[in-house]
């Protein structure tokens, strides 16, 4: 790379050719200071901060758009300079109110600061201020006070530029230029909000959920990781008082960079919520009573030692990993391989070919062709998107393969739209297509009829072409995400992905799991494999786990969840023990799961709050939420990251671990350990591909050309194909106790494309009864062409339309006007 | 007095007609450039024509030509008709009047330049002015001088009239380019967004004034030392307390003087108390610079500028004090926004301007004026920012008595409320 | 609700240019002229047939004066008080036709048959003062002519 050497206030400094004078300087420790600048935008050059004088140049020059050049001679504090900075703050506060005290901003204000060390003494402005209406509500949690704005341009640049959401504008003009959303209600709210405050640097912005509860300096901010989704994005946890006050991001390059979304930014307050279960219950003569510890652990210690090895446990992604590995040793210390991390899933391959999780984030940069299959990136996992975003910029080629519009749609370069389950022939022909240009088809792929898929997939063969030149660009990530995964047919789709891969090249991510899922995982919760996804039937592992835990697993892979849970109905499975998870309400075939319930003799529940499953349980423990814990949990990446407490939990509420240990002391299978960090210690010898920080490579089948032929056309069914879709903000158990959340769910609808909605006669808005089998719903239909004809997208995760009743890929559903309702 | 060169036909009413423009000698130069000159060819007789450009900056033409890459696929060539420097009316005097001249000035330029797509960007106000240049457009496709293969070369140009919609800082160029791409009309970063390698859609662009493009017939058709001998001509939009204003077309460098005469002269027969030379942009000069000539390096050097050459003449009635007050508020009302000296400053400055109007000056006021009017030098974005200090250092300077006769006669020296509120029900005004 | 007629002629304005925004302003500016101003829905709308995100519509419509977003009245008058037309007397006229409309400039009169506006440079300051009515250009005005032009507005 070649380089200048430039000098600035007399001393020499060498950057590389392209450097900013500003990155230069900040390079020899001097400090300029910046307002509109933001390193994670192009410069921009409008708030006139960072004057610098340049010799042999007329004019001073902003150094954040003016590039380093050969024996360029900087001065950053000559008089001029000195001169032009006063004269910039002094006009940057003319209109500013001096409301410091009560500004949410004050103490972390870059205004505050850089009035305090290069702003005027005084100000001569004697005119009155201008005045804005205070603290407009902008959205459910940001609320913005315009009389304090500097119109840096930071925040709706970051919707332009890193977002891509457009959330926040400037509208109007000259000094009437404020920042404002559009007049009309947008479809959805942005998901990136909370960055904005972030980085606004006054208090113009802030947060409606954060307002006035704390000054920065009393906030003893906790290194922690949000646990909402697989990303894993790094947080600073800001307690006061034993109350969390606010969540910030905390850098971290390779995962989120500087950045969070708005659930991970806004979803902490149900942690202290009232809902919080603080007492173990136990069912007796039908009925739920308060219980003690004592009294709970009893019965279930009890009922596992009786039943074992027919005992069976789920969920883990709420849990530690250092939990889910004792979760997982106990139960195989009962004889039972009947453990599984993914508990709302109905299809679940061997981990140790499809584990969940992707590659490293960053390996983004670096392919040339992102795939979507399936997979709807902002709500699944935003933060993940904002990397995505930003490689789209540089180069990286985008596609969508889906059976609805996505929201990133305009920034990829193209999408193929096909009909719910049919992405398997999308693959195969665009695997013709790029096998026939690369001179050959491998044998398998010869009985494939590119125009036949095509229609089959209700695509034009067209766009199949347009991907496969998009393909062309080089090697790809292909990101089979949650409407694929929980599809009609995965199985085809994963068949025809290895296909495609292997004609083409590139990897495979499975874009699947919240929170720890991927760590739980890989710390063993999975029915076929030990900690660090080993064949059970691996001697060496075996020898090493007898050696630490004084006995060897069955040998006999276990029962995965939907297989668990026939078990369970069919009570060959007695006991079955739940870790924050919900299959009530989550397990997408509702019938089976209450099949499962009436089987078991005790269902088991470890929550925060009563949820459908713990109202079913037979016992309920109250567990701890990872604010309140430490451990360790691993993203989709399979990088894993220390959680840290920051407050401590309600009195009652008990660490998953701890609770674990206390069982296996009482079923005589003790697992002693004298901190977490033992716990994990013990994880890494048995799986020592787990390393802090360190992405896991997770376990893929080699890649091979194989076609599957599509199911034989069942009976052509009446009504609509159901598309569940779990948007990010939703009722979940945790979203919907913490502040300003819910409202940002709003209230559910389902999407109708125009076509559907004539023939229905269903306006836009208009309230409607869904109907398939015997699930009824009520809700608000939308008509938008995010959904295609012959399709509704139904958005679960609510408590009108549960994932356990509207999640099953098989679903027609007919939809009904309500009469009198519609508007 | 010799035969006006660009105004020659404006007031012939058939000039808008195609017939009567060929007739005249119209589209001659395209003829005679397609058949006998190649594109540098074509540059070089305007760069030797000394040609400088008539927007305001007054950029050298034939050299700014010259930076547009000659092996680029895609280029532009972007008409600016958004004639809105105050005083100005020149570019619509030659759209309503002679249309075809620009739609030949655009063919020659495209053509000099390997452009096959122009945009006229017009402002939305000229309604008369577009409906005439879209009747020429039209005709002269007919005619085979727009569209495909032009006059049976290989040389194709398509013309699409582009209105604005109401913002004076879309005449600067690259702000121009941004609401052109259907944005907020914001000034670019220069560098990278020279509009001449990186233009319309970060494709080279050639960006000209209307004026600057109705030269170019002329210089192709008679020649570049022609064109000198002629003045070179220069149209000076004479306004403001004179008795007949009107667009005067008078040899680059004849004196206020001189157009104020004709004009018809004062109004009432009154004496000159200032005038500005290039619209309020630049710095307005008291009577005694009558007799300079208005020529680009001689007002330089009076801190003015020739800028779009227009000439608001002020007689001795006049309250410079107001109109001092009223530019800077036409400045802070079409200030995009974008950069905080311009957004702020003008505010400021008219809000003090209008205080002591309001007879709430305070002595202290006019220091205040001069050192804002210094912060606001040299620290904005773009020249919008820039173009307040000009008339505000000629009132302290020149016209200091006017000001202190106000302070004077200040009844409270308190602030008053100031017309300041969101959403101000008038757009505009 | 955009009639097909506007519908159509934004399609093809969008032909014009190798980038769909750049048809957004003359678009606007089409609605407009069917509709008087442009309303939430109708920035909407054109959002979608460009393939523009609502919010970029509405930033852009809001910053340029002749975009409408509130209905005006029948008539638009813009009358000119920049500095030309301020020295030839735009300060009367202005004066005479607010009074004739009983609005002050930057309103419309209660029954919604005209909008007066005060605008900058009409670039027409050989016919200072001057206005413009609707489309049509008038001046120099006197102030009870300029009175006269607008009162005839039905
Ligand atoms: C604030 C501002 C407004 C301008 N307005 C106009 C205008 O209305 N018409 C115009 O031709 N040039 C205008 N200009 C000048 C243009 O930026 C540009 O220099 C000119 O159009 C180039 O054409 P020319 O070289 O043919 O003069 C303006 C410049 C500034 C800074
Ligand atoms: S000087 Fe600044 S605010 Fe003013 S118009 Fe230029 S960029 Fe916009
Ligand atoms: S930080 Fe350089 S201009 Fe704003």
């Amino acid at each position: 790379m070649s380089t200048v050497t430039l000098t600035i206030n007399g001393r020499t400094v060498t950057v590389p050719k392209g450097t900013t004078v500003y990155h230069a300087a900040r390079q020899l420790g001097v400090e300029i200071p910046i307002f509109c600048y933001h390193d994670r935008m192009p410069p921009l050059g409008a708030c006139r901060m960072c004057f610098v004088q340049v010799e042999k140049m007329p004019r001073l020059q902003t150094s954040c758009t003016l590039e380093a050049q050969e024996g360029m001679v900087v001065w950053t504090e000559s008089p001029t300079v000195v001169e032009a900075r006063r004269a910039i703050l002094e006009f940057l506060l003319i209109n500013h109110p001096l409301d410091c005290p009560i500004c949410d901003k004050g103490g972390e204000c870059p205004l505050q600061d850089n009035t305090f060390k290069y702003g005027p003494g005084a100000s001569r402005f004697v005119e009155p201020k201008r005045r804005f209406p205070k603290a407009v509500r902008l959205s459910p949690v940001l609320t913005l006070d315009r009389e304090r704005c500097i119109m840096c341009w930071r925040c709706t640049r970051f919707g332009e530029v890193v977002a891509g959401d457009h959330a926040l504008k400037g509208h109007d003009r000259g000094y009437r230029t404020h920042i404002d959303v559009p007049p009309v209600t947008q479809e959805r709210p942005s998901k990136f909000i909370g960055n904005t405050i972030a980085i606004c640097p006054v208090g113009a912005l802030t947060s409606g959920v954060y307002r006035f509860r704390a000054r920065p300096w009393d906030n003893r901010p906790v290194a922690s990781v949000c646990n909402h989704c697989g990303v894993g994005c790094a947080t600073w946890v800001d307690a006061r008082g034993g109350e969390v006050v606010r969540v910030r991001a905390r850098e971290k390059a390779e995962v989120n960079d500087i950045w969070l979304c708005d659930l991970g930014f806004f979803g902490y307050d149900y942690t202290q919520h009232p809902d919080r279960l603080t007492t173990p219950y136990v069912r007796e003569r039908g009925v739920l009573r308060e219980a003690s510890w004592e009294e709970a652990l009893d019965r279930v210690a009890h009922a596992l030692g009786e039943a074992a090895p027919r005992v069976a446990a789920l969920g883990g992604e709420r849990l530690t990993v250092e939990e889910a590995y004792l979760l997982g040793r106990l139960f195989r210390s009962l004889g039972s391989n009947h453990v599984d991390a993914r508990a709302d899933a109905r299809f679940t391959p061997s981990a140790r070919e499809w584990a969940w999780g992707s590659g490293t984030f960053q390996a983004l940069e670096s392919a040339a062709v992102l795939v979507l299959v399936g997979c709807d990136l902002t709500e699944e996992y935003p933060v993940l998107w904002l990397r995505a975003k930003r490689a789209l910029d540089r180069g990286l080629v985008g596609v969508a393969i889906s059976p609805k519009r996505l929201e990133v749609e305009p920034y990829l370069k193209c999408s193929v739209l096909h009909d719910y389950g049919a992405e398997a022939d999308v693959l195969y022909a665009a695997a013709c297509l790029v096998g026939e240009r690369a001179g050959g088809l491998p044998e398998p792929l010869r009985e494939v009829d590119v125009d036949e898929s095509c229609r089959r997939a209700g695509v034009d063969r067209a766009a199949v072409e347009e991907l496969v030149r998009c393909l062309e660009a080089g090697p790809a990530v292909f990101a089979v995400g949650r409407l694929s995964w929980d599809g009609p047919h995965p199985e085809r789709t994963l068949a025809a992905l290895q296909t495609l891969q292997a004609v083409h090249g590139g990897q495979v991510w499975v874009l699947r799991g919240k929170g720890n899922a991927v760590g739980a995982l890989l710390a063993g919760l999975v029915p076929d494999a030990l900690p660090g996804l080993v064949a059970l039937d691996d001697p060496q592992a075996r020898a090493r786990l007898h050696e630490v835990w004084g006995f060897a697993p069955p040998e006999e892979p276990g029962l995965s969840t939907p297989a668990m849970l026939e078990a369970c109905a069919a009570g060959a499975l007695r006991v079955l023990y739940v870790a924050g998870a919900d299959p009530a309400r989550d397990f997408p075939d509702g019938a089976l799961w209450h099949r499962a319930r009436a089987g078991l003799q005790l269902l088991v529940v470890t929550e925060l709050f009563w949820t459908d499953t713990a109202r079913q349980a037979d016992v309920v423990l109250p567990a701890l939420s990872i604010f309140e814990r430490e451990g360790t949990v691993v993203n989709l990446e399979g990088r894993p990251q220390r959680v840290a407490p920051s407050r401590m939990g309600p009195p009652g509420a008990r660490a998953d671990g701890e609770i674990l240990q206390v069982l296996a002391a009482r079923l005589g299978r003790p697992m002693e350990y004298a901190s977490v960090g033992a716990v994990w210690a013990e994880l890494r010898r048995a799986a020592p591909q787990l390393d802090l920080d360190r992405p896991t490579e997770l376990p893929r089948p080699r890649p091979q050309v194989e076609y599957r032929r599509p199911a034989a056309a069942g009976r052509q069914e009446e009504g609509l194909w159901v598309i569940p879709a779990a948007p990010l903000f939703r009722q979940g158990e945790m979203s919907a106790r913490s502040r300003g959340l819910p409202e940002l769910a709003g209230t559910p609808a389902v999407v109708l494309h125009a076509q559907d909605a004539a023939a229905l006669g269903v306006d836009d808005g208009a309230e409607v009864e869904l109907r398939a089998g015997d699930a009824v719903a009520r809700v608000r239909a939308e008509v938008a062409d995010r959904a295609r004809p012959g399709h509704v997208l139904v958005p679960v995760g609510f408590s009108q339309l549960p994932r356990a009743r509207w999640a099953n890929p098989e679903l027609r559903v007919r939809i009904r006007v309500l009469e009198g309702v519609s508007r | 007095m010799a035969e006006p060169v660009l105004l020659r036909y404006v007031r012939e009413p058939d000039q808008g007609e195609i017939e009567a423009y060929e007739r005249r000698g119209g589209y001659a130069a395209l003829r005679r450039a397609l058949r006998e000159l190649s594109p540098d060819q074509v540059t070089d007789l305007v760069d030797r024509s000394q040609l400088r450009g008539r927007g305001g900056a007054g950029f050298p033409t034939g050299r700014k030509w010259k930076f547009v890459p000659k092996d680029a696929p895609v280029k532009y060539l972007v008409v600016n008709a958004d004639e809105g420097e105050p005083g100005t009316f020149k570019d619509r005097t030659l759209l309503e009047g002679d249309p075809h001249l620009l739609v030949e000035g655009i063919a020659l330029a495209a053509y000099a330049n390997g452009v096959r797509t122009a945009y006229v960007y017009i402002r939305r106000e000229f309604y008369e002015a577009r409906r005439k240049l879209e009747t020429a457009i039209a005709q002269a496709y007919q005619r085979g001088y727009l569209g495909q293969r032009i006059l049976g070369t290989d040389f194709s140009l398509d013309v699409y009239v582009h209105p604005g919609a109401g913002a004076y800082i879309a005449g600067e160029e690259t702000a121009l380019l941004e609401s052109l791409e259907g944005r907020r009309a914001m000034p670019r970063l220069k560098p990278p967004y020279f509009p001449a390698v990186m233009g319309l859609y970060s494709k080279p662009t050639v960006l000209n004034n209307v004026e600057t493009l109705c030269c170019v017939p002329w210089i192709v058709r008679e020649g570049p030392e022609w064109w000198l001998q002629q003045g070179p001509p220069q149209l000076y939009s004479v306004s403001g307390h004179v008795d007949r204003p009107q667009v005067v077309e008078a040899p680059l460098g004849t004196t206020a003087r001189e157009l104020i005469e004709r004009a018809g002269g004062v109004r009432g027969g009154r004496q000159v108390k200032a005038f500005y030379p290039g619209g309020t942009s630049s710095r307005p000069l008291p009577a005694r610079h009558l007799d300079v000539p208005l020529r680009h390096e001689e007002l330089a050097q009076l801190g003015s500028m020739l800028g779009s050459a227009a000439v608001i003449v002020m007689d001795e009635t006049t309250d410079m004090v107001k109109v001092i007050a009223r530019v800077c508020e036409f400045y802070r009302d079409e200030s995009c926004g974008k950069c905080t000296p311009c957004r702020e400053g003008t505010v400021w400055v008219t809000q003090i301007l209008d205080r002591i109007l309001h007879g709430r000056g305070r002595p202290e006021d006019l220091d205040l004026l001069a050192s804002l009017a210094r912060n606001m030098t040299g620290t904005c974005f773009c020249p919008l920012g820039e173009s307040v200090p000009p008339s505000l250092r000629a009132g302290l300077e020149d016209f200091r008595e006017e000001f202190e006769a106000y302070i004077r006669a200040a009844r409270e020296p308190v602030s008053m409320p100031v017309r300041l509120h969101l959403g101000a029900p008038a757009p505009g005004g | 609700m955009l009639s097909e007629a506007v519908k159509r002629d934004i399609e093809a304005l969008r032909g014009r240019y190798p980038v769909a925004q750049s048809a957004l302003i003359p678009a606007l500016l089409r609605v407009q002229e069917e509709q008087g101003w442009v309303s939430p829905e109708a920035m909407a709308e054109v959002g979608r047939l460009l393939g523009l995100p609502v919010e970029v519509v509405a930033e852009v419509a809001s910053f340029y004066t002749l975009i409408f977003t509130e209905p005006p009245g029948r008539h638009v008058v813009q009358l000119c008080t920049n500095v030309s037309c301020m020295l030839s007397g735009a300060e009367a006229v202005r004066e005479r036709v607010e009074r004739a409309l009983g609005i002050r400039a930057g309103q419309t009169t209660p029954d919604g048959r005209v909008t007066l506006l005060a605008v900058e440079c009409l670039a027409a300051c050989d016919q200072a003062p001057c206005m413009i009515v609707d489309q049509q250009r008038h001046g120099p005005l006197s102030p009870e002519e300029a009175a006269r032009l607008v009162e005839e507005l039905d």
